[in-house]
């Protein structure tokens, strides 16, 4: 697949992801599968019962009396008979009875019968998206442990980039293939968003760069650079590789968990981004966002980035902002990646008190790619090494840029 | 020394988490099993005692036909009481031979329990012992390296 061209980096699989990081997941998400298992099973015995106890309730009414043994406690009975036998006595919930006739008994049961249904349907559907997960997870493994080597390769003109994989076996490419064109189609569009944020950051950028660069002497040097050079040539470039990995974040086309572990890349391109909005949405997202997968990947891409000026506090940016549109990521980033490295260690100490804090405002990337950093700490020390190695190669090539990130 | 220690140390934590805990959490589970039975005979002896007091001859009450819907019923004589005794068998007692044999089957539930309670004092001491020699490794480090304690 991979078309030999311009640049092109190689990653080995292994050290993207971690195998017992795959695993530790794919063990989480097995769990979390045989919970809704049981979930469903005990809700279909209940389903059974109440179809059971309608059929009963109906025939009850047949007879004046019917001799039964009463039961008195849990270990002994009395002979006795029921009597009234259209009268039944049903919960409602909330210590409330009412009393109902064998028709309205009946109705009662099926209303409860249509709820304890639709929940069983919900439950499928988690479970078909934790199933797709737990796939995905372990082709990953599978890939891994293949030692699988990602190449990653750019084209100068903007055609379709395609991140390859190769290596020993050549199995995984109609994989990777397939998974690309599953996702092509939906990359589509978020290209054309793509382009259109591309250039509205690269005005903002530059008008913040010409503030915000002041305080950050070496960062803000390094990274400016980088910016520069990134934003010279290869913007499209730049899309292409936020393509890319959206690409390989669109491996099953589900979860965030999915994205995050294979899109550790991207996400970093969505920290960098630093727009004020976008940090300002991030706290707000938070909450929406509560998978640990997407923590982990993005904390592993930002540590070469925070040079330790990382506050673990600040996870919670972190999801919300991978949340957020990854198109916003992967267009920002590359622009004030460098930059936001350096707003985001302000940010991330402490925007109230440290004295960079005047960079949040221009450069709202700032505070995100640290936490990513922090999360990556704790959650995939392998990457710090990869990611430390990647902010050594920066230079001319765009797809450094990413693996910088990535890493 | 220090890897013969490590090694030592982490052989008794896995004991300790793989076998004597778990025995423990079970232990404790069947313990508590026997304790709900002896509260359903405890109850059911109470019961028989009130009726007895109050000697009630016929009976209504609610039959749960299952997820709570509720039947009335009624029982005309109550002098014949069938209890549960064991595997699956259920005997016509009269009110007496029914207090009679709870208070034989109460017996029998507390001498179960008493050996359950026995049981899980051993297991939790076991654990204390790995525990502390698990502390004395770790605390005595320095001192002598080749003490060979061993368990």
């Amino acid at each position: 697949m991979g078309k030999p061209e311009v640049k092109g980096t190689v990653t080995s699989l292994s050290s993207m992801f971690p195998p017992e990081e795959v695993q530790k997941a794919a063990k989480m998400v097995e769990g979390k599968l045989s919970e809704k298992q049981n979930e469903m099973n005990q809700l279909k015995e209940f389903i059974a019962d109440n179809a059971s106890l309608i059929n009963l309730v109906q025939k009850l009414p047949d007879e004046l009396h019917h001799d039964i043994m009463v039961p008195f406690g849990k270990a002994a009975f009395f002979p006795g008979r029921l009597i009234h036998t259209n009268e039944f006595l049903v919960l409602l919930g909330e210590s409330y009875y009412a009393d109902r006739t064998a028709k309205q008994t009946v109705e009662i049961l099926k209303r409860r019968g249509k709820s304890l249904v639709s929940k069983v349907d919900a439950l499928k559907a988690g479970i078909q998206d934790l199933k797709a997960e737990a796939s995905f997870f372990d082709s990953t493994a599978s890939e891994v442990a293949e030692d699988l080597v990602e190449i990653r390769e750019y084209e100068e003109d903007n055609s379709t980039e395609r991140a390859s994989q190769s290596g020993p076996v050549e199995l995984e490419s109609p994989s990777v293939a397939e998974a690309d064109n599953k996702v092509s189609s939906s990359e589509d569009d978020e290209y054309a968003r793509l382009m259109s944020r591309l250039e509205e950051l690269e005005k903002e950028e530059l008008a913040a760069e010409d503030d915000g660069e002041n305080d950050e002497d070496e960062d803000a040097n390094a990274n400016a650079a980088e910016t520069e050079t990134e934003t010279d040539g290869d913007e499209d470039e730049l899309t292409e590789a936020a393509f890319h990995r959206k690409k390989d974040e669109g491996y099953s086309s589900l979860d965030h968990g999915q994205r995050s572990l294979e899109s550790q890349p991207r996400k970093q391109l969505q920290q960098s981004k630093g727009k004020d909005p976008m940090n300002e949405e991030m706290p707000t997202k938070y909450n929406h966002q509560g998978l640990t997968n997407q923590l982990a990947c993005t904390g592993l891409t930002a540590e070469p980035v925070t040079k330790g000026e990382i506050s673990h506090s600040r996870i919670i940016h972190q999801d919300t902002k991978m949340l957020n549109p990854p198109v916003n990521a992967s267009v920002r980033s590359e622009k004030a990646r460098s930059k936001q490295n350096v707003h985001d260690s302000s940010r991330n100490e402490k925007p109230v008190q440290t004295p960079k804090s005047e960079f949040d405002s221009s450069k709202a990337f700032t505070g995100s790619i640290i936490e990513h950093t922090e999360n990556l700490e704790k959650k995939l020390p392998e990457q710090k090494t990869t990611s430390s190695q990647s902010s050594d190669s920066k230079p001319s090539k765009p797809v450094s840029r990413f693996k910088m990130q990535r890493k | 020394m220090d890897s013969l220690r490590q090694e030592k140390l982490q052989k008794f934590e896995e004991f300790v988490d793989r076998r004597l805990k778990p025995d423990l959490v079970r232990a404790i589970a069947e313990r508590d099993k026997v304790f709900d039975q002896q509260k359903i005979f405890s109850d059911l002896r109470k019961n028989i005692e009130t009726l007895e007091k109050n000697s009630v001859t016929s009976l209504r009450t609610l039959v749960n036909l299952g997820s709570e819907v509720y039947t009335q019923a009624e029982v005309p004589d109550t002098q014949r009481i069938f209890v549960d005794i064991g595997l699956g068998f259920h005997v016509e007692f009269t009110w007496s031979e029914a207090l009679k044999f709870i208070s034989l089957r109460e017996e029998k539930l507390k001498r179960q329990i008493e050996e359950y309670t026995r049981l899980i004092a051993s297991i939790k001491a076991q654990i204390k012992l790995v525990c502390e020699g698990i502390r004395e490794l770790l605390q005595i480090p320095e001192d002598k390296t080749v003490e060979g304690r061993v368990f």
